[in-house]
C-alpha cells in the first residue's frame, strides 16, 4: 500500500465503494397494508484502519409503504453519496414468496440502484439488484433472524477505454437479526460483500477472506407509522 | 465545499510538506529500497535548487524544489533523465530511485533531474494535476536554458508521475522528450474508480482529475518502455499499464514485466543490475 498514507484511507474507501453494494437489506419482511415507515441505515464494509477493523460509515434515509400485506414499496436516498455531489437512490419492493405466519418466510426484494452526478450533471447510471431472504421467528416472537443473498448486476458490456466489462454480477451474502417493537425496529446485519471477488488491487485494506470480498456490518433503525 | 474535500483529488496527492530539509542519504523514513555504498553519488554531483513554475492558469509563479544528479555545466552535452516521482511524500522517499537511475549505463553517465511537485516536500503551493504538469514543464525549461536538446531528454514517470510524463511527451513543453519510460503506470482516473468498484462507474462521480494516460499515449510517437510489477496491488498491470501499452501506436515500444513485484517493488524485485540493464538498453538504443 505504498501509494497512500493511512490517514487518507477512509475517504478513499468511501469513494471507491460508495456505490458498491454498500447497504443492508431493505424490509426483509413486508410492512402491513397501508403502513408507512421511515428508515435510517448506517454501516459499510469493514476495513483495517490504524490496525483496527472499522466499518466505512455509509448512510441512507428512506421511506417504505405497505401496498398490501405481501408487498412493500420503498425508496432510499444515500446520504453519504450526496457528500460527493452524487445523487444515489435505491427504489425497490419487497414481496413474500412464502409465508408461514410468525414462523418462517421467504421474501424477494428487487430494486434499482440509480446514480447521477449532480455537480457535473452527467453520469446517469442504473444498476438492478435483488435480495432474496429467508427469515424465521424463534418461539413465534415478533423479532426474527434472517439470512439471504443479494446481487448487483452490471448491464454494460464496455467500461473505460472501450475495455470489456468483465464482471456483470456482484454477489453478496447476509445474515441479520431484527428486533421488532410496536413502532420501532432495529435491524442488525452482517454481509459478506463481493463473494470470491479479489479485493486487491485496492486503496484500502478490506477485511475479507484470503484477499477476496469484504465483510460489512450495518444497522438500520425503522420507525413505523 | 464538503464534497470537494472528499474527492479523490485530495487523497491522490499524498504529499508531505512538513519537512525542514532534504536528507537524501541520511533519510531514515520508510523507503522502497536502500542502495548500498557502491551506488553513492559524489557530493559535487548533487545539486538541490529552487526554480519557478507557472502554469497557464496560475496567476503567479510557485517556487518548487528540484534536485539534479550530475554535472550541471555539462547538461548541454549530456543525456538527461527527467524523473517524475509518485504521489507519496517528497523527494527523500524517491532519492534511492533517482540515485539508481544515475547509474544507467554507468555511474553518472546520464544526468537525472527530479523535482518535488508543488505542495510536496519543500516546494511551495498545493498539489494539483495542472500544477504537476506545470512543475515538470518548468524543469524542462530549466534544462533547455542549460542547453539540453530534445534528442537528449528522456522522461521517466513512476506511478502518479506517469501522468506528467505522458502529458509532456504527448504535448510538448519547452522540450520534447525523445523517449518515454513508464513504471507502474496509471491508466486513467476512470480505470482506478472502476477497478475499485467493479462497476462501470464514471470517474467524475469521485474526482475532478483528468489523468488519462490511456488516451494521451495515442499521441505519443517517441519510443516507449513500459515496466510493471505483475503483483501490483495498487495499479494493476492489466487494467492500468496494459491499456496504455496497447493504445501506444508510435515508432517503438517494449515492455518488461516483473514477476512478484508489487507497486513500489519493481527495481528491487527485478534486481538493480537487471533494472539498469533494461533501462540502459532502451535509452542507449
Amino acid at each position: 500500500m505504498s501509494l497512500c498514507g493511512v490517514g487518507k484511507f477512509i475517504p478513499l474507501a468511501i469513494i471507491c465503494c460508495v456505490l458498491q453494494n454498500c447497504m443492508p437489506s431493505r424490509y426483509v419482511k413486508p410492512l402491513a397494508k397501508k403502513q408507512s415507515a421511515a428508515a435510517f441505515s448506517f454501516g459499510g464494509p469493514l476495513i483495517t484502519f490504524v490496525g483496527a477493523p472499522i466499518p466505512i460509515p455509509f448512510s441512507a434515509l428512506g421511506y417504505g409503504y405497505g401496498i398490501s400485506d405481501n408487498l412493500t414499496a420503498y425508496g432510499n436516498l444515500h446520504t453519504t453519496s450526496l457528500l460527493f455531489s452524487n445523487a444515489q437512490a435505491d427504489l425497490g419492493a419487497t414481496f413474500n414468496i412464502y409465508k408461514k405466519e410468525n414462523t418462517f418466510g421467504i421474501t424477494a426484494s428487487p430494486a434499482l440502484q440509480i446514480a447521477y452526478n449532480v455537480r457535473n450533471q452527467s453520469g446517469f447510471r442504473i444498476w438492478p439488484s435483488t435480495d432474496v431472504n429467508t427469515y424465521f421467528h424463534p418461539d413465534k416472537k415478533p423479532s426474527y433472524f434472517y439470512a439471504g443473498f443479494n446481487a448487483w448486476f452490471e448491464l454494460a458490456n464496455l467500461k473505460a477505454h472501450n475495455e470489456k466489462q468483465q464482471r456483470h454480477l456482484i454477489p453478496n451474502f447476509q445474515v441479520g437479526y431484527v428486533i421488532v417493537k410496536t413502532k420501532w425496529q432495529h435491524q442488525f446485519e452482517t454481509k459478506y460483500l463481493g463473494i470470491g471477488i479479489p479485493n486487491l488491487p485496492g486503496v484500502v485494506d478490506y477485511i475479507g477472506i484470503s484477499s477476496r470480498g469484504s465483510f460489512g456490518v450495518y444497522y438500520t433503525l425503522v420507525r413505523k407509522f | 465545499m464538503l464534497s470537494s474535500c472528499l474527492k479523490l483529488d485530495d487523497n491522490l496527492f499524498n504529499n508531505d510538506n512538513k519537512i525542514k530539509e532534504y536528507k537524501l542519504d541520511n533519510y531514515t523514513g520508510e523507503q522502497d529500497f536502500i542502495l548500498n555504498a557502491s551506488y553513492d553519488i559524489p557530493q559535487n554531483f548533487i545539486t538541490l535548487f529552487t526554480l519557478e513554475s507557472q502554469g497557464p492558469s496560475d496567476s503567479k509563479p510557485t517556487n518548487i524544489r528540484a534536485l539534479y544528479i550530475g554535472d550541471i555545466s555539462k547538461i548541454g552535452t549530456d543525456t538527461v533523465i527527467l524523473y517524475c516521482h509518485g504521489n507519496k511524500w517528497h523527494m527523500d522517499f524517491y532519492w534511492q530511485r533517482a540515485k539508481l537511475l544515475a547509474h544507467v549505463n554507468g555511474k553518472n553517465k546520464y544526468g537525472v533531474l527530479m523535482m518535488d511537485y508543488r505542495g510536496y516536500g519543500l516546494s511551495e503551493g498545493k498539489p494539483t494535476e495542472n500544477g504537476m504538469y506545470a512543475d515538470v514543464g518548468a524543469c524542462m525549461k530549466w534544462l533547455k536554458e542549460r542547453g539540453l536538446g530534445n534528442n537528449k531528454l528522456v522522461i521517466y514517470g513512476f506511478s502518479l508521475g506517469s501522468a506528467p510524463a505522458c502529458e509532456l511527451t504527448a504535448n510538448s513543453g519547452a522540450l520534447t522528450p525523445s523517449k518515454l519510460i513508464l513504471e507502474a503506470s496509471f491508466g486513467s482516473a476512470a480505470i482506478m474508480v472502476q477497478d475499485a468498484s467493479q462497476l462501470n462507474m464514471p470517474a467524475d462521480y469521485f474526482t475532478n482529475l483528468k489523468i488519462d494516460n490511456a488516451e494521451k499515449i495515442k499521441k505519443v510517437q517517441q519510443p516507449f518502455l513500459w515496466i510493471h510489477g505483475l503483483n501490483d496491488n495498487f495499479l494493476n498491470y492489466k487494467t492500468h499499464g496494459e491499456v496504455v501499452y496497447k493504445n501506444y501506436d508510435g515508432t517503438f515500444k517494449t515492455k518488461f514485466m516483473v514477476e512478484g513485484a508489487d507497486h513500489g517493488e519493481v527495481p528491487a524485485k527485478m534486481g538493480f543490475e537487471k533494472y539498469l540493464s533494461v533501462v540502459g538498453e532502451f535509452i542507449g538504443k
